[in-house]
């Protein structure tokens, strides 16, 4: 008995050793492809790693677009791992030093071209950018191609899709509080003075949370930025994208107007919180507004939410908002091996280039950056993702690419909670500003 | 003749055993070299080089650059003071609570002794991620338990925002910490009170001892080891208090839950600042190491 016994600890012990050794975590995918089916000693496997990015978070989504893929490339076998926001950069950083980066990364330019091209860990994608894909990409936004493009000219990013940042409305509740005066419901747009105007009839009638400055850590800071950045025409970067400049006359006005709003209860702010947890405060109605929109929240939160979220652009003081954009695509890890580099480029082809494209910005939730794609949504049951276009126009520089990206990030989040805990706009950007451009 | 076979044959089965027992030995060697000993030594090294996203480089001029930049950093500094924070209000708090309790329930029955084990070891058998997700409910600004009942109570006025005020973040996450450490300890504490010889005890109460003498000088001298085991590895738990951190707070609100063990947690993960990382790892290591050889030191001595 105890020679059985032992024997089936041992078993146990090699079974474990053997299950350590599989470098494949819980959350992966496999399409099968033709290298399992056909036995083709030609095929080629990939790893694809991506971040939740609509639709292509979802598993069953991706092996539908794994499988058509397959279709016309059966000689490529694609593995899928999915990321959050929370864990992602820490598995991918642990990877690359352990020389296990995947193949092909989804993600943008913040990411893929400041970070890890930046420090030469990805593969020039020149090649996909032809003339035909620069102008098609042109056409929808100028600004683009710069910010998939590094500093040294390699472009480490091909896009799919994109979005600007905007805000949201409950439009039951400004029309209880008599505060749709104050806002342009054609453009979507409204200015400064409107805005405050707008949180003062809020407080008054008796909305104890008119919105909130969320600043518990960095989840949706394009919110915050935006919110700060706007309302006094602050520029959060230099142009050439080498320095931070919130620390302004612009920038602490900004700030400065929001501290003030939230003595006088006009606006709240809370840095226990995430926008995560805000968007869930503005579903159940406790808050009236939401800093963190864009078409993907409003599909995400269309079964929690039975009030009108009515989308509008963070105010400004001339009306005419400059908006964070959001560009995601994919970028290819350098790991030294050449026929996977190939297979990765021609996935990557497929994705944003073929016949497939709109079906793939589709499952994005967001926009495409090809002009020639059109409105993906159109006559489909996610029609109504078209309202954001109307916001396009006011696409602002793409600054996330500037060096310490991450860095900044973090200091944003304390920077805001040391402004709004002492109240000093002035003294927490200048802090900021000596963190973010050490 | 015979006498020297016999020692022969002495020493070839003592040198078979040697062999065998090292054999049964080697498969913890092998992980204890690849995944205890390998770690410390690299990250003894690369603490002393510029390694990051960027490269790996070592120069002497450069080698302490590391250790330098840590003592100039502040947030370093405010997570090392609320780190000390953290392990002296929760490892006495964890230790006198769970000797309480082990008290209080080893000699009750086998059923109800079971089911207040397995009721003060859930929260170290759930997920940090499930307690973490509970705990934040409660606290929760807007629609927390703990507001919910304070106001209906009439003992607060106004919500309080648990996690996002630092007079209370901290506390909040030594409360947590509390409730996912005294599982283990408690356990340990009714299984020694189970050990303690019967014969001292009774024969004390014949001599006259009040309660109080027979914990104070029966009962405690013999779970001593025991509340030395618990003191270390408490006092190990609290200096490593990540997960609670990241899930909640992020370090926030103005630093105030930032701890050593999140600050190398950022700096090497989330920046990849491996370097400074891992001179910060060595500068905690030895202060655990510290720490440990104190307890030792204070509450080993009755056990030598």
């Amino acid at each position: 008995m105890k020679k059985v016994l032992a024997l089936l600890l041992s078993l146990a012990m090699v079974a474990s050793l053997a299950a350590c050794s599989v470098q494949k975590n819980g959350n992966t995918t496999d399409n099968g492809g033709a290298t399992n089916e056909g036995g083709d000693a030609t095929a080629t496997e990939i790893t694809l790693w991506t971040y939740p990015i609509g639709n292509w978070g979802k598993a069953e989504v991706v092996d539908e677009i794994l499988a058509k893929f397959n279709e016309e490339h059966p000689e490529i076998t694609v593995k899928v791992e999915y990321l959050d926001y929370t864990n992602g950069d820490g598995q991918v950083n642990t990877a690359l030093e352990g020389g296990t980066a995947p193949d092909v990364i989804m993600e943008g330019p913040e990411r893929l071209v400041a970070n890890w091209g930046a420090s030469g860990k990805m593969v020039d994608l020149s090649d996909l950018w032809t003339d035909e894909v620069k102008a098609d990409i042109a056409a929808t936004s100028a600004k683009i191609e710069g910010a998939c493009q590094w500093t040294d000219g390699a472009y480490y990013e091909m896009p799919l899709c994109m979005t600007t940042h905007c805000m949201a409305i409950n439009y039951e509740a400004f029309e209880a509080a008599g505060a749709l005066q104050y806002i342009d419901e054609e453009t979507h747009t409204w200015t400064t003075e409107n805005f405050i105007k707008a949180c003062e009839a809020l407080r008054d009638a008796g909305y104890a949370v008119p919105g909130i400055i969320y600043c518990g850590g960095t989840g949706g800071d394009q919110g915050t930025r935006a919110l700060v950045r706007n309302l006094y025409g602050a520029q959060f970067t230099n142009a050439e994208h080498t320095e931070y400049t919130m620390n302004s006359e612009a920038g602490i006005k900004g700030l400065q107007t929001l501290i003030d709003m939230v003595a006088d209860g006009s606006m709240t702010y809370d840095a226990g919180i995430v926008a995560s947890d805000e968007l869930t405060l503005f579903a159940n109605q406790t808050a009236c507004m939401s800093f963190c929109w864009n078409a993907s929240n409003a599909s995400n939160y269309a079964s929690q939410i039975t009030f009108t979220a009515f989308p509008m652009a963070f105010p400004s003081d001339d009306g005419v908002p400059e908006l964070d954009g959001g560009i995601w695509g994919f970028g290819i890890f350098d790991n030294g091996d050449q026929a996977r580099i190939d297979a990765s480029k021609t996935f990557i082809d497929w994705v944003c280039n073929s016949d497939e494209a709109a079906n793939n910005v589709y499952n994005t939730t967001f926009f495409p950056v090809r002009s020639s794609l059109g409105d993906v949504y159109a006559g489909t049951d996610k029609a109504s993702f078209s309202d954001f276009l109307i916001f396009m126009p006011y696409l602002g520089d793409y600054y996330a690419v500037t060096p310490k990206w991450s860095e900044q990030r973090t200091a944003w989040f304390e920077m805001l909670q040391s402004a709004f805990s002492n109240g000093d706009a002035a003294a927490a950007l200048a802090e900021y500003d000596a963190t973010a451009n050490a | 003749m015979a006498k020297t076979n016999q020692a022969g044959m002495s020493r070839a089965l003592v040198r078979r055993e040697t062999t065998a027992a090292y054999l049964f030995l080697l498969p913890c060697l092998i992980f204890f070299l690849g995944f205890v000993v390998y770690p410390m030594v690299t990250c003894f090294i690369n603490s002393f080089t510029i390694y990051n996203t960027y490269g790996h480089s070592f120069s002497v001029a450069t080698m302490f650059d590391n250790y330098k930049r840590m003592f100039d950093d502040k947030v370093f500094w405010q997570g090392f003071w609320n780190t000390i924070i953290i392990v002296v209000v929760s490892v006495p708090t964890v230790t006198a609570f769970s000797l309480w309790v082990g008290t209080a329930i080893y000699q009750m029955g086998p059923k109800l002794r079971s089911f207040f084990r397995c009721i003060f070891y859930l929260p170290v058998v759930t997920g940090t991620v499930a307690v973490t997700v509970v705990w934040k409910w409660m606290f929760n600004n807007y629609y927390g338990l703990f507001n919910a009942v304070g106001k209906g109570l009439g003992i607060l006025d106004q919500n309080i925002n648990w996690l996002g005020d630092e007079r209370f973040a901290i506390w909040c996450i030594i409360l947590i910490l509390f409730t996912t450490s005294i599982g283990q300890p408690i356990v340990l504490y009714v299984a020694a009170l189970g050990n303690v010889d019967q014969a001292l005890i009774e024969a004390s109460e014949v001599d006259g001892a009040t309660k109080f003498q027979v914990f104070w000088k029966i009962k405690w001298p013999q779970i001593m080891p025991t509340t030395l085991y618990i003191l270390v590895i408490t006092t190990i738990n609290s200096f490593q208090c990540f997960a609670l951190i990241q899930l909640l707070t992020s370090g926030g609100p103005n630093g105030s839950t930032q701890t050593i063990m999140y600050y190398i947690y950022y700096q090497a993960i989330k920046l990849g600042e491996y370097g400074y990382g891992n001179a910060m790892g060595i500068i905690l290591a030895i202060i655990i190491a510290l720490f440990s050889a104190i307890q030792f030191k204070v509450a080993g001595k009755d056990n030598t």
